[in-house]
């Protein structure tokens, strides 16, 4: 192993990214390069000293920190207080509604809307008595297959 | 972010319509002795070749029947009648038509019916249709053409 594989594995140990094999490898040519070796010991001190940098940084901010999380969690509980206030109307509130909808639909469906196009069942019709004070009136039948018509003929104007 | 309450949003639409069921399937009880009579206000005439698509199966009908080449829904009333009850449905050029339905056969429908103008009765008759059945009255002028009435009865 030369020097710059060398420099390289010791930053790969210093990251836990090394095998077992390259690491033993890399120890024998530690053992025989004292600058590689100094190398391995700066790099190797980095790491501690960057976690206990990061403890005393955490430390200095926990109060900070804490003050935080607690008005996070005073947030939360009262949004989830103040849902279940209003998720209890929310649930429930389409129920009039609903029934007001149904209700109106009743009421006027039969006699104001318009349907679906014409799709009469059947054309069998039973005339019992036409009559007329002003007009003519025909009846006509072109068979079962067409519907029985009643023309109106008016006397001077048809 | 605020959550909802999944299963209370899936309920509801459940029992919404649940709901409008019931209310729905409590209508035939009463709609039992009542009959729904629609009437339909066609005006024919020789002006254009359109037909009108809101006149269903009954297009093809009208033109093997009628010598006219246009045929358009001018108006559509719908109503719900109990026996013995008269509903007046208005039509085009002031005329009236007065509808009543009369005992019949459960699955018979008898109406009778009148139509006039103004002061002027224009026809007196009693039908016996099927229930789903279907009659026309025609032959009232309306501008160009005539007048074409679609009656049925459920």
């Amino acid at each position: 192993m030369d020097c710059r594989a060398a420099l390289r594995n010791i930053e790969a140990k210093a990251d836990g990214l090394l095998s077992r094999e390259a690491e033993a490898e890399l120890a024998g040519h530690l053992a025989g390069c004292p600058a590689c070796s100094a190398e391995d010991a700066a790099i190797s001190a980095t790491g501690p000293a960057i976690r206990a940098l990061a403890g005393i940084r955490a430390r200095e901010k926990a109060p900070a920190l804490d003050a935080m999380w607690t008005r996070v969690r005073a947030g939360i509980a009262e949004g989830r207080e103040a849902r279940r206030r209003s998720s209890w109307v929310a649930r429930w509130v389409w129920i009039p509604a609903a029934v007001a909808m149904a209700l109106l639909a009743l009421l006027f469906y039969p006699s104001r809307m318009d349907r679906s196009p014409f799709h009469p069942s059947s054309f069998d019709v039973a005339v019992e008595h036409v009559e007329s004070d002003t007009a003519t009136v025909a009846l006509v039948d072109k068979g079962e297959d067409l519907p029985r018509v009643i023309w109106i003929i008016e006397d001077g104007k048809t | 972010m605020a959550r909802r309450n999944p299963r209370g949003r899936a309920g509801a639409p459940v029992l919404f319509f649940f709901l409008l069921l019931l209310l729905f399937a409590a209508v035939p009880s009463d709609a039992a002795d009542t009959v729904t009579v629609d009437v339909g206000a066609v005006y024919a005439s020789n002006e254009g070749t359109s037909i009108d698509p809101a006149l269903g199966t009954i297009r093809g009908k009208l033109r093997s029947m009628f010598n006219y080449t246009s045929y358009r829904m001018m108006d559509r009333k719908r109503r719900s009648l109990s026996v013995g009850e008269t509903g007046e449905f208005e039509l085009p050029d002031r005329r009236t038509m007065r509808a009543t339905p009369l005992p019949a056969r459960r699955d018979k429908v008898r109406l009778s019916i009148q139509i006039s103008e103004g002061s002027r009765s224009l026809l007196t008759t009693t039908l016996g249709l099927r229930r789903g059945g279907m009659v026309l009255v025609g032959g009232p002028p309306h501008q160009a053409g005539v007048l074409i009435l679609i009656i049925s009865a459920e």
